[in-house]
């Protein structure tokens, strides 16, 4: 129930204490929001994985066709999908580690400053977003043409990067905006140099933003297509082109659903691994608080 | 009560509608002008909502998407929304500029007798190229072995794309190997697979669109691309006075040639404006602006007193009757040729 602490604590008592219209009430809409936009869509794509593709696009007639295993078989078939999955998130992991080691300083950077300033430094790290995605990746087309750089996996990695950061930096400024600064004074008074006042204060309390930030970076980075498609190179594939290619260029529905569940799946995975890391983790450190 | 209300309301709606012509249309089709022209000559109005993709149109028609009267398929796809029964037949009566087609154009393998077509545009899948760098690199510029030899690509390493297409690069290495671009033989599929994949280490990337830009600043010297792609790029890097020129022709072995075509959808509520669009475009003022705007080939004869001289020139753009022969339209495949050319693919971008 922690995450409720910012609700008013007249209306946490209700809802804890068994008013249980209030209870409806509350978790109601967002549960029906994923029921009808997450867990409708991924059964969906279960349905479809066993189907066979129609002739036009779109899927096979059940009543003609029935159900098939042949999209499984036909993936479990050739080692090169399973490849391809693996090198997604070998992408997705480098990305995110790149990300976390330029975010940290711009963060902690932000979160020192004077009051005053922290909103205008925030501001600046949205920016980009108000120009258009495309038209930034095309950008980098021009820089990295004439450095010679330009369809090579170092592009990928640095589009995505480039693309990702300010999802790493707003939950890290977000997290360490409320360190308490008397923590590191009382530190520093004990004899505790910069980096040791780093390592074993600022970044331990820090984890809950670097796992909110992984998970921001590393999950999107997983299905991007479009990074891949401008700045790769001819071997750089990644299984959201793949999923891309079987709904909007080859008619195979069927493919493309069980290619998507199989990322589903592994990204289900991470995000449960990241969330008994967090918990482990603040709950080590929170029993003091 | 509410019933009534909400009849009456429909009624009005029907009755009270202006003329509305709705275009679902590649982007950039259709300049400004000749629809600004279209809306005055028949007093009503015309809404385009574009795609990109032919795969891209039929995706969103499959998903049920009505309201659009016309659409522009490119042949093979005109072939699938006959057989879905998607289309609705043209009735020449109401066409009487028809005849400014070129008879070459007409009675495609998709639609014999255009019972539901109408040809609008074309392009050619060719080779564009930095003709300054290849001629003192000493290349030839008219075959496919340019993108598929490594004694050739030794000199082109990192300098060449190839389109971003399974169907378009295969057909590419099919008529280099000497056999027709709709082949379905999975040996020579795999033969061209071998291929593309001997040649893919020189290559820079798979393009779809970057090429325009990259040839046309002098990034790229060879691409695999369209006829009016290749246009823009040329016109770009003359615009921007480049120390090269870039140029493009149809290889020797042949190429695959695209026509878009209108077609009305079967669900359109005015089949009538739809008909007056199509002969509005086919008269020959109005077909030559898509030639002038984009670089498209033009299938109506009409049309070319009013084409600029350095499009209506260019043999790649227009090819002559020799050419014409060695052009060739792809067929849509069945399901599970599909999913093999897609294992294909797949493999040829891994590996």
């Amino acid at each position: 129930m922690r995450a409720f602490s910012f609700w008013p604590k007249g209306f946490l008592q209700c809802f804890l204490k068994g008013d249980r219209l209030t209870r409806w009430l509350v978790t109601l809409p967002p549960s029906l929001f994923l029921v009808i936009f997450f867990l409708l869509p991924s059964l969906i794509m279960v349905a479809a994985s066993f189907r066979e593709p129609g002739e036009f696009g779109g899927l096979a007639p059940l009543a003609e066709r029935g159900l098939t295993l042949e999209a499984y078989r036909f993936l479990a078939e050739d080692i090169i999908y399973l490849w391809i999955l693996a090198k997604s998130f070998l992408v997705a992991g480098l990305t995110t580690l790149f990300c976390l080691l330029l975010a940290f300083p711009v963060a902690l950077l932000i979160a020192r400053s004077p009051k005053r300033q922290r909103d205008f430094l925030v501001l600046l790290v949205i920016l980009p977003f108000a120009s258009n995605f495309l038209i930034r990746i095309y950008a980098w087309i021009m820089i990295l043409g004439p450095m010679n750089l330009l369809y090579s996996p170092v592009a990928v990695i640095l589009g995505m990067v480039y693309v990702h950061l300010p999802f790493m930096v707003l939950p890290l400024y977000t997290n360490l905006e409320k360190h308490d600064p008397a923590l590191l004074e009382a530190a520093q008074d004990l004899g505790a140099g910069a980096w040791t006042r780093f390592w074993r204060i600022t970044f331990p309390l820090s984890l809950p933003g670097v796992f909110s930030g992984a998970a921001l970076v590393f999950i999107p980075v997983l299905g991007m297509f479009a990074v891949p498609e401008l700045l790769g190179g001819t071997g750089d594939i990644l299984i959201g082109n793949l999923i891309k290619e079987q709904f909007l260029d080859n008619r195979d529905w069927p493919l493309g659903a069980s290619l998507s569940l199989g990322l589903t799946a592994a990204v289900l995975g991470v995000a449960a691994l990241s969330a008994v890391l967090t918990r482990r983790r603040t709950g080590k450190l929170g029993a003091g608080t | 009560m509410k019933g009534l209300a909400l009849l009456l309301l429909m009624l009005c709606s029907l009755a009270c509608a202006e003329d509305v012509l709705y275009l679902y249309n590649w982007n950039n089709y259709i300049s400004e002008q000749t629809a600004a022209r279209f809306e005055a000559w028949c007093r009503c109005k015309l809404k385009q909502d574009y795609y990109s993709d032919n795969e891209e149109m039929l995706a969103k028609l499959e998903a049920g998407a009505t309201g659009y009267d016309l659409l522009v398929p490119t042949g093979n796809a005109v072939e699938t929304l006959i057989r879905k029964k998607e289309l609705r037949p043209i009735d020449p009566k109401q066409l009487p500029h028809f005849g400014n087609l070129h008879p070459a154009y007409r009675d495609a393998w998709y639609d014999s007798g255009n019972r539901y077509s109408v040809p609008y545009a074309y392009t050619v899948t060719l080779l564009g190229y930095n003709a300054t760098r290849l001629k003192e690199l000493g290349l030839p510029t008219d075959t496919w072995a340019l993108i598929f030899e490594p004694a050739y690509l030794k000199k082109l390493k990192g300098k060449v794309t190839v389109l971003n297409s399974q169907r378009e690069l295969m057909a590419a290495a099919l008529l280099y190997l000497g056999h027709p671009a709709q082949d379905t033989d999975p040996l020579h599929w795999q033969a061209a697979r071998d291929l593309i994949l001997r040649a893919k280490p020189y290559w820079a990337a798979f393009s779809n669109s970057t090429y325009i830009k990259d040839l046309a600043i002098g990034n790229i010297w060879v691409a695999h691309g369209y006829s009016n792609d290749m246009f823009r790029a040329r016109e770009d890097a003359k615009a921007a006075h480049r120390p090269f020129s870039v140029e493009f022709r149809i290889p020797k072995e042949g190429a695959v040639l695209a026509v878009d075509n209108f077609v009305i959808h079967k669900a359109s509520r005015r089949p009538d404006l739809a008909h007056r669009f199509i002969d509005f475009m086919l008269s020959g003022e109005n077909a030559a602006d898509v030639s002038n705007l984009i670089g498209a080939g033009n299938p109506n004869q009409a049309a070319l007193p009013h084409i600029r001289p350095e499009v209506a020139g260019e043999t790649a753009i227009f090819p002559n009757a020799a050419d014409r022969q060695r052009l060739s339209m792809l067929r849509d495949l069945e399901p599970a040729q599909r999913r093999l050319m897609s294992r294909i693919w797949t493999e040829i971008k891994v590996r």
